[in-house]
């Protein structure tokens, strides 16, 4: 299949247009996030902390917020979080001055007042690390192998306390005691002790982070730092293969396709964090990699005919380059779809970035890149000065 | 088949191989990151400044016992800064005298007459000094704790070469809160004498106390303060001690110590002595036989028994210990001391039940969108898409081989970057492939246009790829953890990208075309 075989479309004729449209798009676009009020910063940049966690029943936000409340976390922010069937919420919270180190104690015990009260134990099996485990059946041992050597139970012990938090590993929490009963490592006796001295709690912490002010503060100006001088390296990259006039186009067109890709991620709702960084870095990969696809059409054009106008040549290159430029765009908006509605929660907002990047960027590269790289020439250009 | 082509496809056959070779199998060759094994990443900071406080008290108190036993009883001094004292009550016609005392026992040190005082100042050389030792044992340190704690592979190193804190990235732990406490914890343990109740052990109030000495505490004494516990080991309140300021020995003359069974069958702390700790430690419980010796960790009285005979050189910590307790203990005995206090500024744990869930997810929107991206590929080039899934393919082994050749870190943006890549990395081919078509439409022969397609596709297809180079160096730079795992593999795929759709797609298409003498038509 062949798409775009011998095209003309005259894409600078429109180009003043295409510049407005872009430009009113951005206000648009900016303007409606300062109303909005608020860039949803994640608590990489502005500290603080965040707890996932899985229940056995499906998570009420409302309730886990009165909870919290009641804790003092005013400002917790709960989200459901995961497919509908995980049961998992994050839970996030900002940093309080005297608790710099995090707050997940706080969140925690103030979950486990709530949902385990009416625990038969001080042992959850859904909190407790397998070294405390295998300590406790060490003391009750059910297997009877301490009276043959306290290092071979030892050993015994930690085997089976390993093998049982495995089932947790792989599900996130325990709700039956009949799994633990399918462990071949965990005899009639263990189980027994487990029942009488540990319980199941109400749920599990499956991650916890927590950042600091001071790296927020730190993280904030190294993200920024990290993309302004990706996109100095662009231009003195192309500048360098090229010339300056090329370089000042795809700067042009970068710039675009940040500003419009932020603004709509914003919009979204979405959170700024780390891997936000992340994706606005490729996006700038992207966004000149088929920018310089055009220009090295342009350039090799313009070297065999040298009296035609830059403009034509422009327009001769981009209809060169128009099936590769789509196609390209074509597989990797597959696969970053694919990422973004298959890839989980973690990857979503990264793909999302990429989602529209690619097409941001693909109409960039066509509609203001050359335009721009043709504004430069004609105002600093040699017939400009002529 | 020429030459050119044997060599070619050897070099490319051996690329190959030693990919496989060096990543199969796969789960043991690969290193997952913690966000995908799951386990535990701190970020912490040594209080630096305590380091070089407490040497400068050290310093001070050394200056004034030099100058009383030179003469200068009516020395005082008075604590400026973390780095600076004022020494007064020094007649200005005795700075020969200081000058020997700072020359001989204060290197180190400068200082400057103003007036009345004397002010000393650290050198900037050695408070730096006393710094980066300070991270240094720090380090060593928290690098015995875990390691009794028997994580493997952990990572314990100073972030950057410069600066005040420290990475600890634990794979695999289950218990965060356990590995915090014990790496934090300070662990300062001291003997002390009991001046009140004599005995040892404690009373209800602090009041008592007090009147013990009516209302005034000689100057060598203090007030602490320890738990009370059930038989149960629970909390039930508060008792007081008044101590010796002075400890008789500090957890610094401890040659080792080891978790124990007392008496009573409970968990104790079994320590032993250094033959200099050993020594003082017999002169002092000698001396004092009848009277309470107080065990206090971090400023809490831990317990103050009765000392009942001369102890020599070994000894036993009781008090209401759980096994674990014990164990930790013993630990951070053994470990040593920090040199300074300890504050975490990011903590980031991940379970395993999460990372596994990425993973399964991850790799279904992998295999997807590559199915799809083969699909495409298929349907655009016909016949030629072969020569791109090859490519493709090829491109995910070199993937993998890279990173299991270097040891890089598979996280999951660093999945997401594999999947980026698959992506990308037919935009190699499709710029040659592209390129070919124009030249069979402008009537070249099959051979001619596949030769000027690679030819003139080059100079885009290294531009194009260069720039997203450079923004995964950027990437890298400024990443941690994760994204640097991102940034690793999307910078190992597009050099992987190079090689195939360059070298390899080359190789594939002259293969085909040297079968016959003429190809007439190709499948584009």
């Amino acid at each position: 299949m062949e798409f775009f075989r011998d095209t003309h479309i005259d894409f600078m004729k429109y180009r003043k247009y295409f510049i407005v449209v872009s430009v009113v798009f951005i206000m648009v676009t900016l303007l409606a996030v300062f109303v909005h009020g608020h860039l949803n910063l994640g608590i990489d940049f502005v500290g603080g902390t965040q707890v996932t966690v899985k229940f056995h029943q499906p998570p009420v936000i409302d309730e886990l917020r009165e909870v919290m409340s009641k804790a003092g976390v005013e400002d917790a922010q709960i989200q459901s979080f995961g497919s509908a069937g995980e049961n998992e919420a994050l839970i996030r919270t900002s940093t309080v001055p005297d608790q710099e180190e995090g707050m997940q104690g706080v969140v925690l015990s103030a979950l486990d007042q709530r949902f385990n009260a009416g625990a038969t134990s001080d042992f959850d099996l859904n909190q407790r690390g397998s070294e405390v485990l295998s300590d406790l059946l060490f003391e009750h041992d059910p297997d009877q192998v301490r009276q043959q050597d306290e290092e071979v139970a030892h050993n015994h012990y930690d085997q089976v306390a390993e093998s049982v938090l495995d089932i947790r590993r792989l599900s996130g929490l325990f709700d039956s005691w009949e799994s633990l009963s399918e462990v071949s490592a965990v005899s009639a006796e263990t189980l027994t002790v487990l029942r009488q001295n540990t319980h199941m709690g109400e749920f599990a912490v499956l991650a916890v982070e927590s950042v600091g002010p001071q790296i927020g503060a730190e993280l904030r100006r190294k993200g920024v730092l990290a993309i302004i001088s990706s996109l100095i390296g662009m231009l003195i990259y192309i500048w360098f293969r090229f010339e300056l006039r090329y370089g000042f186009g795809a700067l042009v067109a970068v710039i675009h396709d940040v500003l419009i890709v932020l603004g709509l991620f914003a919009l979204a709702g979405f959170e700024f964090n780390l891997t936000t960084i992340a994706g606005l870095l490729t996006l700038v990969g992207y966004s000149v990699n088929d920018t310089v696809v055009v220009f090295d059409r342009v350039r090799e054009n313009l070297r065999r005919s040298r009296r035609e106008r830059l403009i034509d040549v422009m327009n001769k290159s981009l209809n060169q380059t128009l099936s590769r430029t789509v196609l390209t765009s074509g597989t990797t908006l597959l696969v970053v779809g694919s990422l973004m509605f298959l890839g989980g929660d973690v990857l979503r907002s990264f793909a999302f970035i990429l989602t529209l990047g690619v097409i941001v960027g693909t109409y960039s590269s066509i509609y203001i890149a050359s335009p721009f790289a043709l504004l430069w020439e004609q105002v600093f250009g040699r017939s400009a000065q002529q | 088949m020429s030459r050119s082509l044997v060599w070619r496809g050897s070099l490319i056959a051996i690329a190959v191989a030693v990919a496989l070779l060096s990543a199969y199998p796969l789960s043991e060759k690969i290193n997952y990151g913690l966000d995908l094994q799951g386990g535990i990443h701190l970020v912490l900071q040594v209080e630096v400044e305590d380091a070089v406080r407490s040497e400068t008290t050290k310093d001070m108190d050394r200056l004034v016992q030099e100058l009383r036993d030179a003469g200068l009883g009516s020395a005082s001094v008075e604590v400026t800064s973390s780095s600076g004292f004022d020494l007064r009550g020094v007649a200005s016609d005795r700075d020969d005298e200081v000058t020997r005392v700072v020359t001989e026992y204060l290197p180190g040190w400068g200082w400057s007459r103003r007036g009345e005082e004397i002010q000393f100042k650290m050198e900037i050389a050695n408070a730096a000094e006393i710094r980066k030792l300070a991270v240094v044992q720090a380090v060593e340190t928290i690098r015995n704790r875990v390691d009794e704690f028997g994580v493997a592979e952990p990572i314990i190193q100073r972030q950057g070469l410069e600066g005040d804190r420290i990475v600890v990235q634990l794979p695999g732990v289950d218990d965060p809160e356990r590995v915090k406490k014990l790496i934090k914890n300070t662990a300062f343990l001291e003997f002390r004498l009991v001046t009140f109740p004599l005995g040892g052990g404690g009373v209800g109030s602090r009041e008592e106390i007090m009147a013990q000495y009516s209302g005034q505490l000689p100057t060598n004494v203090e007030i602490l303060t320890g738990a009370i516990h059930d038989s149960q080991g629970a909390v039930i309140g508060q008792q007081y001690y008044a101590v010796e300021n002075r400890p008789v020995l500090t957890g610094r003359d401890l040659r080792t110590a080891r978790p124990g069974i007392g008496e009573f069958n409970q968990p104790v702390v079994n320590f032993y002595l250094t033959h200099e700790g050993g020594k003082l430690f017999a002169e002092a419980t000698g001396a004092n036989v009848g009277k309470g010796l107080a065990v206090v960790l971090d400023g809490r009285v831990v317990t103050a028994p009765n000392i009942r005979t001369r102890i020599a050189d070994s000894g036993i910590i009781e008090g209401s210990f759980t096994r674990q307790e014990v164990e930790d203990l013993s630990t951070v005995l053994r470990s040593g001391a920090l040199p300074a206090g300890i504050t975490y500024l990011e903590e980031r744990t991940v379970g395993p039940a999460l990372g596994q869930d990425s993973i399964e997810k991850g790799l279904r929107a992998g295999v997807i969108g590559m199915a799809l991206v083969v699909l495409t590929m298929f349907v655009v080039y016909k016949g030629t898409g072969i020569n791109a899934i090859v490519a493709l393919s090829l491109n995910i082994i070199l993937i993998f081989g890279a990173l299991a050749y270097f040891g890089a870190t598979l996280t999951l943006p660093g999945i997401a970057g594999i999947i980026l890549t698959i992506g990308m990395a037919v935009d190699a081919n499709v710029l040659v492939f592209e390129r070919i078509r124009e030249e069979l439409h402008h009537g070249r022969t099959v051979k001619s246009a596949v030769d000027a397609g690679f030819g003139k596709a080059l100079s885009s297809v290294m531009d194009a790829n260069i720039t997203t180079l450079i923004a995964a160096l950027f990437l890298f730079q400024f990443g941690t953890g994760p994204i640097r795992g991102f940034a690793v593999t999307l910078s190992i795929g597009i050099l992987a990208s190079l090689f195939t759709a360059i070298f390899v797609s080359r190789w594939i298409f002259d293969l085909i075309l040297s079968r016959r003498r003429r190809v007439e038509r190709l499948s584009i």
